[in-house]
């Protein structure tokens, strides 16, 4: 019989503390692991690894192995500055091909019901960054949340007095969805911002 | 158990492992519950973005003691033009979490729901202002049960006179012959806030400037009593605020 500090036991214990995994679910990975043929030294590694090399760009706090990252540090336009909530949103920006500037990693929102105010994330690296120049524009790409929007409100507030130009991502109906099952706040908002054709 | 039909408003939501919520709900039939959307954050369809912080929604729900399951909910109102302004927005996540924190789960408070409905509609047509929010604090206050006294000393009970009264901890307003040092009230601030309960309406008491003050100080003190705890959405009010 297996004892609480046996290895397997001991592992099941570490993937619990994984988001979204359970007792159970950590006890059939740990199996799996067990089982799976070929040696773990390369999941142990890459284990590791992450969190040895992986830091935050000391520029646009996106998660990167080489500082500055290879956004920083590529041929991208540095005029313009797109801001993120967190290095996952970069990643889904990035994905779309359609952003040629570099970004801001904010690491959060404001919360204020969560107690998360405009020092709690990277503001002040943003406006700092802004004022030692050569940025021409700031996209805000916060989400479309209550925080988000409050972030955003906020960003504008601030950075409107160093004369850069700030714009929002545009937001609306999603591509390929019918406006029958579109919620109504949505298609409120798309209506507001509506375009000309 | 079958599911109810209820009128709330969306006091505040926590995400819950990868894609569910729990949110607190403040509801006209049950008053504060507090509710758990499976998939929430994952399905649009179901629930969208009715689960922000202060929109106006009608959810089908089964109550249970304790936690209970969110079904659908359907928005009324996601106060577009208060997204749209950080003030207002202070404002009405502070109103929320007043209401989340000094309310009794479960307890139907009709008064309160329609007080909360009319200062998120007077934020969605107007600038937030000081005045307005205490006159939410004043009025909540009086439906709850926790109004301090605005016409008698609480100590020896005589009433108050051209001097006002004298702020005491806890919120207490006490006569100069009672009071052992605190804030003073003027007599005007105190009518200001008795106007407040007897109108009902937003936006018809100016608090003059030094009132507002006053007001504020007593407010302030009556609410950090009942509530056990600073609002979290106050410092960021007052940062925005100031």
């Amino acid at each position: 019989m297996l004892t609480k500090s046996s290895s397997l036991m001991r592992l099941v214990g570490e993937l619990k503390k994984l988001p979204g995994v359970g007792e159970r679910t950590a006890l059939r990975l740990a199996f799996h692991l067990l089982k799976s043929p070929g040696n773990l030294t390369a999941l142990s590694e890459a284990l590791v690894d992450v969190k040895e090399k992986v830091r935050a760009c000391s520029t646009c706090f996106a998660i990167t192995e080489n500082d500055p990252c290879a956004i920083c540090s590529g041929n991208r336009d540095a005029a313009a500055v797109c801001v993120v909530e967190n290095s996952q949103d970069l990643m889904s920006l990035e994905r779309s091909n359609a952003w040629h500037g570099v970004y801001h990693v904010l690491e959060g929102a404001i919360s204020p019901l969560s107690g998360i105010g405009p020092s709690s994330i990277r503001i002040a690296e943003l406006l700092a960054r802004v004022e030692a120049g050569g940025v021409s524009e700031v996209v805000i790409a916060t989400n479309f949340t209550v925080e988000g929007e409050a972030t955003a409100l906020y960003l504008t507030k601030v950075l409107k007095p160093t004369g850069v130009k700030v714009t929002r991502l545009a937001h609306g109906i999603p591509l390929g969805s019918d406006i029958e099952f579109v919620d109504a706040a949505t298609v409120q908002w798309a209506l507001q911002g509506r375009n000309e054709l | 158990m079958h599911a109810e039909k209820l009128q709330s408003f969306v006091l505040s939501s926590l995400d819950y492992g990868d894609s569910d919520r729990i949110v607190s709900l403040f509801t006209l039939e049950h008053g504060r519950i507090k509710a758990f959307a499976r998939g929430a954050r994952k399905s649009r369809k179901r629930f969208g973005p009715a689960l922000e912080a202060f929109a106006r929604i009608d959810v089908q729900a089964r109550i249970k003691e304790g936690l209970s399951t969110l079904q659908q909910a359907d928005i009324i109102s996601i106060y577009p033009a208060i997204r749209a302004d950080l003030e207002r927005i202070a404002h009405a996540l502070y109103a929320c979490e007043l209401v989340d924190v000094i309310t009794p789960e479960g307890h139907p408070i009709p008064r309160l729901y329609r007080l909360l409905a009319a200062y998120l509609d007077r934020l969605e047509t107007e600038a937030a202002v000081e005045g307005d929010r205490r006159f939410f604090e004043v009025n909540l206050l009086n439906i709850l049960g926790y109004r301090p006294s605005l016409e008698s000393c609480t100590r020896c009970d005589s009433p108050f006179m051209e001097g006002g009264a004298w702020l005491q901890e806890g919120g207490e307003t006490v006569c100069r012959f009672c009071c052992a040092g605190g804030k003073q009230l003027s007599s005007a601030t105190l009518k200001a806030l008795s106007a407040c309960l007897k109108t009902g309406i937003f936006g018809q008491i100016d608090f003059p400037a030094a009132s507002m003050q006053q007001a504020g100080y007593l407010l302030d003190e009556a609410i950090s009593a009942h509530s056990g705890r600073r609002l979290r959405s106050l410092e960021f009010l007052q940062q925005i605020s100031g």
